[in-house]
């Protein structure tokens, strides 16, 4: 089985940035996939999977997160962790 | 703690202090430049004050430029004494900033060591819930989903301290140790599946929790793979910024209580930090009778 490994950034666009909701959600997300998923900001690494971890890394509203993802369903899980950046965490 | 309050150059603050540690110009101040500590913090004393008094003004002057020339990061004038309109003018047009304490100063360097050392020490971030149980620090690791913080919690039940759970904030010391503390945004608070955020302290009590704890063991949790090591003979290590620390991978197994093993697993490494290692103890003994050739009964 190959190992994937994605990098992508993404820019947090709600209005209150990564707090207790959006973490919740991104963990929710990240725990459907066996893959490792992290979380970068300013050299600052936590894993995707840990609300402690995001809670703390963090995510001012507007500031850029570094996402990797490796194994091997690490592109679906990019997918799903770009797809609620994108949205805004469906809040705003 | 160090009750510091700014004199001038203020906007000289960002200055970077090369070395870090402190210096006693007494020496300096007498013309002598041939070993002088330039790029460590300045401390001004009684010493100095009373060496600069000694001086006629002219001489004093050319003295403290002598010294301003030699690039100096900053002045720390301590027992609050009212600084010379010399270093004032010096420091402005040197762009040095010049700080004053009440303390005195062999007290204010002393604690003003210890406080560089805390600020400077490289620090990172790791995954990992970090306990003390009867003074021995633990940090447990994991995948997600293993039960660090169920573990935790456990401990918690049974009087030990949380320090931070899932993420760890780390330093090195300059004794070679290992400290563990939480990040402040969530410090003491745990995420429990199906509970949801809980503040430990209001629940627990204040004595289940510690600020930090330096490292003594590491215990990583894992899915039972059949390899673990069952005589506890061969310590396994891992290291944090160039230190060692031993390291135990627990199998966790459904109806295994973690707490319970990661409780002697502590024990166990105080013990052994005591000169008492019980497995090799063991090994040792049995080899001792194999090579004897003979086994006593009874």
């Amino acid at each position: 089985m190959a190992e994937v490994e994605i990098v992508k950034k993404f820019k947090v666009l709600n209005q209150y940035g990564i707090h207790a909701r959006p973490a919740a959600l991104l963990v929710k997300a990240a725990g459907k996939f066996e893959c490792d998923i992290f979380i970068e900001k300013d050299g600052n690494k936590v894993s995707c999977k840990s609300i402690m971890g995001l809670m703390t890394i963090e995510g001012f509203p507007g500031s850029t997160m570094q996402v990797t993802t490796s194994g091997a369903d690490a592109e679906e899980a990019m997918a799903e962790i770009g797809e609620l950046f994108a949205n805004k965490f469906y809040e705003d | 703690m160090l009750s510091l309050s700014l004199i001038a150059g203020e906007k000289h603050l960002n200055k970077r202090l090369p070395e870090i540690a402190m210096n006693r110009p007494g020496l300096a101040l007498t013309g002598f430049f041939q070993y002088f500590a330039n790029q460590r913090l300045q401390i001004f004393g009684l010493a100095e004050f009373t060496y600069l008094k000694s001086l006629a003004n002219k001489e004093k002057f050319r003295r403290l430029e002598g010294l301003f020339e030699q690039q100096i990061p900053g002045i720390v004038v301590t027992r609050n004494r009212k600084v010379p309109p010399e270093i004032l003018d010096l420091a402005e047009r040197f762009k040095v900033p010049v700080i004053r304490t009440p303390m005195v100063t062999m007290n204010f360097m002393n604690e003003c060591t210890a406080l560089l050392e805390k600020l400077t020490a490289p620090r990172e971030r790791i995954q990992g819930t970090t306990m003390e149980i009867m003074g021995i620090g633990v940090l447990l690791r994991g995948d997600p989903g293993i039960g660090k913080s169920e573990t935790a919690l456990s401990l918690i039940e049974r009087g030990y301290s949380l320090v931070s759970d899932d993420v760890t904030e780390i330093r090195r010391t300059s004794r070679g140790r290992i400290v563990c503390w939480a990040n402040e945004v969530t410090r003491y608070h745990m995420e429990i599946r199906g509970l949801g955020i809980i503040h430990v302290p209001s629940l627990f009590g204040v004595s289940s929790i510690r600020r930090q704890t330096e490292l003594d063991v590491v215990i990583d949790l894992k899915k039972p793979s059949g390899n673990e090591d069952r005589t506890g003979i061969f310590p396994e290590h891992v290291a944090f910024m160039g230190i060692e620390i031993p390291c135990i991978t627990l199998p966790v197994r459904s109806g295994r209580d973690m707490a319970n093993i990661v409780e002697v697993a502590a024990l166990n490494q105080k013990l052994k930090e005591l000169g008492h290692d019980a497995a090799k103890e063991l090994d040792d003994k049995v080899i001792e009778r194999l090579t004897k050739g003979r086994v006593r009964h009874g």
